[in-house]
C-alpha cells in the first residue's frame, strides 16, 4: 500500500518531467515551434499591416454633369471635398461612365441632369441619380454616406437661400431647415478602424487554432512513433494521466502567456489598437480561455495518428471558427442554432469577452457569462483530455500503437534497403 | 510522345490507387470540402437576420419623443431592447454586449420643436463591430431624417405651403439611388461564395502538397518516379491531374450550392467563370508544387502552403479594399491568384461585366503556371536522392 505522500511525490516528479519534455519537444521541433510560437507573430503582423491604414478614404467616383452651371459645380465640389470620396473622372456620358466602372477606375457614378439648375431656381425639386457598386460593401458605405452628406449640405444651402429670400428670420430659418440636429458618436473605435475591429477577434482565434494544430502535431508525432512511452518515469511500470495532462497544460500556459504579453503590449501599441479594461480583469479572463483551448487541444491531439494530421484536418476551420464567434459577421445574422453550437468552442466566448474587456473596457463582472462558460469548457475539455491521454498511454490502444509503429518501421526499412 | 503519355498514365493510375487506399485523401478531397461548403451555405442563410438591439434613453418622454422612438424601432435593423433612465445604465449594457447602441432624446425635445428652436438627438454606437455599426448608423439616421422631414412638412404646411411646395423646400435636391450588382446589399451573396473559394483553394493546396510531400516523407518518391519510367514531368502531371479533376468536380458542386442554394446572382458569363475556376485550381496547384519542391519537407510545405492560403482572403480586398492598403501591401496582394479570381467572380457573377474585362485577371492567374517549370530539376533531385526522404 503506497502512501498518499508517495503518490503525490511521484506525481510531482512526473509533472516536472512532462513539462521539461514538452518544452524540449516544442523548442527542438522546428515544425511545432513554427506553429506554436512563431505563427501567432507572423500572422498578426501580416494582418495588422494589411489593415494598417485602418480606414478607407477617397473612393474614386465619376460625375456625369449634364447641367454644367455654377449650381451643379457646387454639388460636384461638395462631393469631391469630402474625406471619403473623390471625383476621379467626369465622363461625358453614362456609357463612358459604365466603361470606367467596369475597368475599376471608378466605383460609383453621380448623374446630374441638365434641368438641375432650372428646377432649383423654379423652387422645385432637382433630381440627382446615384449609381453605386454594392459588391464592395465598405466602399459602398463610405461613398453613399459622403454623397448623402454632400447632397444634404448643398440642399440645405438652397433651402436657406430660399427662406432668406422670403424674409424669414435667422432663428426660424435654422429651426425650419434643421429642426433636429442629429449626431452619431462611435464608441470604443471612433474612426471605425478596420484593424481595431477585426484584429482582437483574429488574435483570439489564432491562439486557439495554433494550439489545436501545434499540440495536435506533437500528439500525432508521438502516436505515430510511440513516443508517449518517453513520459514514463524510470522505474515506474505505468504513467499516471493527471501529471501528463497538467504538465502539458502548464507548459502551453507559460508559452502563450509570454507570447500574449508581447502581442498585447507591443503589437497593440505599434498598430494603435484600442487598449481598455484593467489588466487584472484581462488576466483573469484569459486564464480560463487559454486553459479551455489547451485542454480541448490535448483531447483532440490524442485522435491524430500522424504528424501532419492536425494541420491537414484543422487548418480550414479557422475561418468558420472566426465567423461563429459573431465578432466579424454580426451574431444577429447567424442562424441561432449554429451560433449556439459554436459556443462549444472556447474561441466563441473568448473572442466576445476579450473584445468587451480590451476594446470596450468591460470589467470581469460584466463578462461573467463568458467567464463561466469558459470555466465549464475547461472542466469538460479537461476531462476529455484525461480520457484521451489515458487511452493513448495505457491499455489496448497503447499496445496497438506500439504494434503499428513497429510494423511501419519494419516496412520502411525494407523499402529503403530495397533501393 | 506516346511514351510520355504512357508514363503519365501509369503515374496517374498509381495516384488514383493511393487516393482510394488512403483515408486522408478522402477527407481532404471530398469529405471536408463538402462539409465546409455546406457550413457557409447555412451560415449565410438569409432567413435568419434578426434586428440589432439598442437602448433608448428618452429623457423627454413626450408624445413627440415617443413617436421618434417608435419610428427608430420600426426600421428593419433596429430593435429597441431596453428603455433606460440614465447613460451609465446604457454604457453598462453596451459593455456587457447586450446592446450595440444607445439613442438619447434630450429633455425639452418636444418643447423646442414646437417652439421653433433647434433641438438634437444623439446616437452612441459601438465601433467594436463595424458591420453592426454600419447597419445601426444607417437605420437610426434614416428614422431621424424621416421624423425631421415630418416636422418640417408640418411647419411649412402650417405656414401655408402646399405639400408639393413644402417637399421642394425641405429637400431641394432629391436623389434616386441605384445599387449596381448587389441591389439588396446582401453580405451573404458575396461572402458565402468567397469563403467557398477559400475552402476550395485551401484543400487544393493541402492535397497537392500532401500528395507530393508524402512521397518524400514516407520514402516512396523513388517508386513514384519509377512509375513514370523516370520522367519527372510525366510523373508530376500524372500526380496532379487527378487532384485537378477532383477539385474541378468539387467546384461544380460549389457552384451548384452557390447559385441554386444560396441564390447568388449570375449576371455575366458562366463560361468566363468556368475558365476562371479551372485556372484558379491549376494556379494554386502550381504554387503548391513550387512550395513543396523548394522546401522538400512535407510538414514545412504544409505549414507554409497552408499559411499562404489562409492569408489570401485578407488580400483580396473584399472586406477591406486593396486601394485603402499601404502600397507595399497592394503589391503583396498580387501574389495571390485568389485576388484575381475574386475579381473575375465579382465581374461575372455580380456586376455582369463584359467578358473582356476579365482578360487581365485570367492572364495573371495563368502566369503562375510557370512556377513548377522553374523547380523541375530540384523536384527530380528530391525524387531520386534518398537523403531527402523520410524527414519528419
Amino acid at each position: 500500500m503506497k502512501s498518499l505522500g508517495h503518490i503525490l511525490k511521484t506525481y510531482w516528479k512526473q509533472f516536472l518531467s512532462v513539462i521539461s519534455n514538452e518544452l524540449h519537444a516544442i523548442f527542438t521541433d522546428a515544425g511545432v515551434l513554427l506553429v506554436v510560437v512563431l505563427a501567432i507573430f507572423i500572422y498578426t503582423t501580416i494582418y495588422s499591416c494589411a489593415y494598417g491604414t485602418q480606414v478607407l478614404r477617397n473612393v474614386p467616383l465619376g460625375v456625369v454633369d449634364m447641367c454644367k452651371t455654377p449650381e451643379s459645380r457646387a454639388l460636384v465640389s461638395a462631393i469631391d471635398s469630402g474625406p471619403n470620396t473623390v471625383v476621379a473622372y467626369e465622363p461625358t456620358s453614362m456609357a463612358e461612365a459604365e466603361e470606367m466602372f467596369f475597368a475599376r477606375e471608378i466605383y460609383g457614378v453621380v448623374y446630374i441632369p441638365s434641368d438641375y439648375s432650372k428646377n432649383i431656381y423654379a423652387g422645385m425639386q432637382a433630381n440627382v441619380s446615384l449609381y453605386l457598386d454594392g459588391s464592395y460593401l465598405l466602399m459602398y458605405r463610405q461613398a453613399f454616406q459622403e454623397l448623402v452628406a454632400g447632397i444634404g449640405t448643398t440642399g440645405a444651402m438652397v433651402e436657406v437661400q430660399r427662406l432668406m429670400a422670403k424674409g424669414t428670420n435667422a432663428q426660424l430659418t435654422k429651426s425650419t431647415v434643421q429642426p433636429v440636429i442629429y449626431q452619431t458618436h462611435n464608441l470604443f473605435n471612433p474612426y471605425l478602424g478596420y484593424g481595431s475591429f477585426v484584429m482582437p477577434a483574429i488574435i483570439m482565434v489564432i491562439i486557439q487554432q495554433t494550439l489545436l494544430i501545434g499540440i495536435g502535431m506533437i500528439g500525432g508525432t508521438w502516436r505515430e512513433q510511440g513516443l508517449y512511452d518517453k513520459l514514463r518515469p524510470a522505474g515506474e511500470r505505468r504513467m499516471a494521466t493527471l501529471p501528463i495532462v497538467m504538465g502539458k497544460a502548464v507548459t502551453y500556459l507559460m508559452v502563450y502567456a509570454l507570447t500574449l504579453t508581447v502581442i498585447l503590449n507591443v503589437l497593440y501599441r505599434v498598430f494603435g489598437f484600442p487598449i481598455n479594461g484593467r489588466t487584472i480583469d484581462l488576466v483573469a479572463f484569459l486564464l480560463p480561455y487559454l486553459l479551455s483551448c489547451i485542454f480541448m487541444s490535448i483531447a483532440v491531439s490524442t485522435l491524430f495518428r500522424h504528424r501532419e494530421s492536425s494541420l491537414l484536418l484543422l487548418l480550414w476551420t479557422s475561418i468558420p471558427v472566426l465567423l461563429l464567434s459573431g465578432a466579424s459577421y454580426p451574431r444577429e445574422a447567424i442562424p441561432d442554432w449554429l451560433y449556439m453550437l459554436g459556443q462549444i468552442l472556447p474561441s466563441s466566448s473568448g473572442v466576445e469577452g476579450f473584445i468587451h474587456i480590451r476594446t470596450m473596457g468591460a470589467s470581469l463582472g460584466e463578462v461573467m457569462p463568458q467567464v463561466k462558460l469558459l470555466w465549464i469548457l475547461t472542466i469538460v475539455y479537461g476531462g476529455l483530455a484525461c480520457i484521451g491521454i489515458h487511452a493513448v498511454t495505457t491499455g489496448d490502444l497503447n499496445e496497438r500503437i506500439r504494434a503499428r509503429v513497429k510494423s511501419r518501421m519494419a516496412s520502411l526499412k525494407v523499402r529503403i534497403e530495397g533501393r | 510522345m506516346s511514351g510520355f503519355f504512357h508514363n503519365m498514365l501509369t503515374s496517374f493510375r498509381r495516384e488514383l490507387s493511393h487516393m482510394v487506399h488512403h483515408r486522408m485523401y478522402r477527407m481532404l478531397a471530398i469529405v471536408l470540402p463538402v462539409i465546409s461548403f455546406a457550413f457557409f451555405a447555412v451560415m449565410f442563410d438569409n432567413g435568419s437576420i434578426r434586428k440589432l438591439p439598442v437602448a433608448m434613453l428618452d429623457q423627454d418622454d413626450t408624445p413627440l419623443s415617443r413617436k421618434l422612438s417608435t419610428m427608430i424601432g420600426e426600421t428593419p435593423g433596429v430593435l429597441i431592447a431596453y428603455d433606460i433612465s440614465d447613460m451609465d445604465e446604457g454604457e453598462r449594457l453596451m459593455r456587457k454586449g447586450v446592446v450595440s447602441g444607445i439613442v438619447q432624446i434630450p429633455d425639452g425635445f418636444e418643447r423646442e420643436i414646437y417652439g421653433n428652436e433647434q433641438t438634437h438627438v444623439e446616437a452612441y454606437i459601438s465601433g467594436a463591430n463595424i458591420s453592426v455599426n454600419g447597419m445601426l448608423a444607417k437605420d437610426i439616421q434614416t428614422a431621424v431624417q424621416t421624423f425631421t422631414a415630418g416636422v418640417q412638412l408640418t411647419k411649412l404646411q402650417a405656414a401655408g405651403l402646399t405639400s408639393y411646395q413644402a417637399m421642394a423646400q425641405i429637400m431641394p435636391i432629391r436623389f434616386s439611388k441605384h445599387v449596381i450588382s448587389n441591389p439588396y446589399l446582401n453580405y451573404g451573396y458575396y461572402l458565402a461564395p468567397i469563403f467557398m473559394f477559400m475552402m476550395l483553394m485551401i484543400f487544393t493546396v493541402l492535397t497537392t502538397v500532401y500528395a507530393i510531400g508524402r512521397e518524400l516523407r514516407y520514402s516512396t518518391a523513388g517508386e513514384w518516379l519509377d512509375s513514370a519510367s523516370g520522367d519527372m514531368t510525366a510523373a508530376l502531371l500524372g500526380k496532379t491531374l487527378p487532384i485537378t479533376m477532383i477539385m474541378f468536380i468539387l467546384s461544380q458542386v460549389m457552384f451548384l450550392i452557390m447559385f441554386r442554394g444560396v441564390g447568388v446572382p449570375l449576371n455575366g458569363s458562366f463560361w468566363v467563370l468556368l475558365a476562371g475556376i479551372v485556372l484558379f485550381i491549376v494556379s494554386y496547384q502550381a504554387i503548391s508544387v513550387f512550395i513543396i519542391s523548394v522546401l522538400g519537407n512535407l510538414r514545412l510545405g504544409l505549414s507554409i502552403g497552408g499559411g499562404y492560403s489562409v492569408l489570401a482572403f485578407t488580400f483580396s480586398g473584399l472586406t477591406f479594399p486593396i486601394m485603402a492598403m499601404y502600397p507595399v501591401m497592394q503589391y503583396l496582394s498580387k501574389i495571390f491568384p485568389f485576388t484575381y479570381f475574386t475579381e473575375i467572380f465579382i465581374d461575372q457573377a455580380m456586376r455582369g461585366a463584359p467578358a473582356v474585362y476579365s482578360t487581365m485577371p485570367i492572364v495573371c492567374m495563368a502566369a503562375f503556371v510557370v512556377l513548377p517549370i522553374l523547380v523541375m530539376p530540384r523536384l527530380k533531385r528530391l525524387a531520386t536522392d534518398s537523403k531527402y526522404w523520410g524527414k519528419l
